[in-house]
């Protein structure tokens, strides 16, 4: 019975194919068509065609849009000049120094309560909710309660970005920590690690890949954070930089303050993930 | 003289309606190979869970040199079936992680651990990443990094089971010349009945439903090995092929064909 039934195959579709009768199986042949970058590039480039077009037509505005030439300009003087009393590069020095303090900050609070939430059950019902609550609140809303607790000045400004970062980092090392493999932590003890000794040597390491990841979404919402925190009662940094322009409708510098922001959080984004690859060559190879 | 003994345990789960192992007695000398074989779910992983110390017994004592088992020890160091190695340590990081929890000073400990590896065969891996290993490599690493701890027994928990056939072939002369070079007793858990024969100076059958000890086998290959005769001509002896199929009938007794 099982003999004919293999006789009963289409032995000469196999041939038809090339031995292979199965055609999605096939390797496909290379194409030398479009890639994902360049079809990339080339909507960029039509964005700013777009956008030069439309200033150089003054259909609308310069200080609703100023052309990228102006911006352009901005940047170059901003960047030698200065605007509202400081450079460019110090505007943004500030600006990084406070999303790094805020980092430092949140690391330094979050890892030890996501190990707490990964490794005990207290510690899951003392900090998931907390975290829980504080995650979904938008910065602009615990900002005038931080300012009447704290007052306005440097530390208010780390505080609203690190609560921001906060839930991120230490949501990712408690899903690291849960995520350590069983045997790995019963090998550790049988050679004789003692409990304090499996989360040094094992649980940590063995979630660092995640609490990197914890880091690299950490940046990015306290980054996005940093309008809001500079809101009040800063004489520097990026965001500032921005309100100070909107109030006196200097357009082209919102927008250079914009461009600078997104490059900025796209080289933060690039240079974690390079990071990423030093620290733990080992994520994903497992 | 060292023992381990697993005296008159039974095992049951929460959650579980019935004991996944029930009044079952298991000693190992310093100097035995024993192997725990038997169909799925007759609790010989747990078993060696109990010896490892990291499952509590509902009943009946575990004890080694008469001290009773309360968590895990560097006495009974574990090789589980997946190496569960520490990927961000090169391999002689591994070896000598046991020596690192004791404060052994860095020079010592790698050169402990580099006799280690050459004892594995591995002698030129130190510096190698775990992912840059192959499986077979892998689980004698782990063998390495468990006699680092200088144990009294090895517990090994299907330490072959993941490795393909010709690997494996090749695993159980190196986990014989480690038993002899070692001198640790060995509890081992495996699926292979072959491998069994050769490894085991007793070989304990169980049986599930609940989990308890059918027969016991004392099959002395592995003492051949061990004074001198070949594994290929060991295999070919007609008294293993006999002895292969005894042990599969005990194994398989009692289950509906």
């Amino acid at each position: 019975m099982t003999i004919s039934f293999y006789t009963e195959r289409p032995v000469s579709r196999t041939d038809e194919t090339n031995g292979l009768s199965v055609p999605w199986s096939r390797p496909r042949p290379k194409r030398t068509g479009v890639s994902a970058r360049m079809v990339s590039a080339v909507t960029i480039l039509a964005v700013l065609a777009l956008w030069t077009l439309s200033a150089r037509l003054q259909l609308v505005s310069p200080v609703f849009l100023p052309s990228p030439l102006a911006v352009w300009n901005k940047f170059v003087m901003v960047t030698s000049d200065g605007f509202v009393d400081a450079t460019l590069l110090q505007h943004v020095v500030a600006s990084l120094g406070r999303v790094f303090a805020a980092l430092v900050a949140a690391v330094l609070v979050g890892v030890p309560v996501g190990l707490a939430i990964g490794i005990s059950t207290v510690g899951r019902g003392i900090f998931d909710p907390l975290l829980e609550f504080l995650r979904p609140i938008p910065p602009l809303a615990y900002l005038p309660l931080v300012i009447i607790w704290f007052g306005i000045g440097e530390p208010s400004k780390i505080l609203v970005i690190a609560i921001a970062m906060l839930a991120p980092v230490a949501l990712s090392t408690a899903s690291g920590v849960r995520g350590v493999s069983r045997e790995r932590i019963n090998a550790a003890r049988s050679l004789g690690a003692t409990r304090v000794q499996v989360v040094r040597h094992v649980i940590l390491p063995s979630a660092l890949p995640s609490i990197l990841t914890g880091l690299r979404i950490a940046l990015g919402a306290g980054w996005s954070t940093l309008v809001a925190a500079e809101l009040v009662a800063a004489t520097r940094g990026l965001g500032f930089m921005i309100q100070s322009a909107a109030q006196f409708l200097v357009t082209d510098v919102v927008v250079m303050g914009i461009l600078v922001i997104a490059a900025i959080a796209f080289v933060l984004e690039f240079t974690i993930r390079r990071i990423e690859r030093v620290l733990v060559p080992w994520a994903g190879r497992e | 003289m060292p023992h381990l003994v697993l005296d008159k345990i039974s095992i049951h789960y929460d959650g579980q309606p019935a004991p996944a192992v029930e009044h079952v007695s298991i000693g190992v000398d310093k100097d035995d190979f024993v192997v725990l074989v038997g169909r799925s779910g007759c609790g010989k992983t747990s078993l060696l869970n109990v010896a490892a110390g990291l499952v509590a017994p509902a009943r009946g004592t575990a004890s080694i040199n008469g001290q009773p088992i309360t968590g895990p020890g560097s006495d009974r160091a574990v090789v589980f079936q997946s190496d569960a190695l520490f990927p961000w340590l090169t391999a002689r990081e591994n070896v000598a992680f046991a020596l690192r929890l004791r404060g052994v000073r860095p020079a010592e400990r790698a050169r402990r651990a580099d006799e280690l590896l050459a004892l594995v065969k591995l002698g030129d891996a130190g510096d190698k990443r775990i992912w840059e290993l192959s499986g077979g490599m892998r689980q004698r690493v782990g063998l390495a990094r468990a006699l680092a701890a200088e144990p009294e027994f090895l517990l090994l928990d299907e330490p072959l089971g993941a490795l393909d056939a010709l690997t494996r072939e090749r695993m159980q002369t190196t986990l014989l010349d480690l038993w002899t070079a070692s001198h640790a007793g060995v509890l081992m858990v495996t699926h292979g009945i072959e491998e069994a024969l050769v490894l085991a100076t007793r070989i304990v059958v169980l049986a599930p439903g609940p989990g308890r000890v059918v027969r016991t086998f004392e099959p002395g290959f592995s003492r051949r090995y061990a004074s001198g005769e070949a594994i290929r001509a060991i295999k070919a002896d007609p008294a293993f092929a006999a002895a292969r199929g005894e042990l599969t009938d005990a194994i398989f007794e009692g289950e509906a064909a």
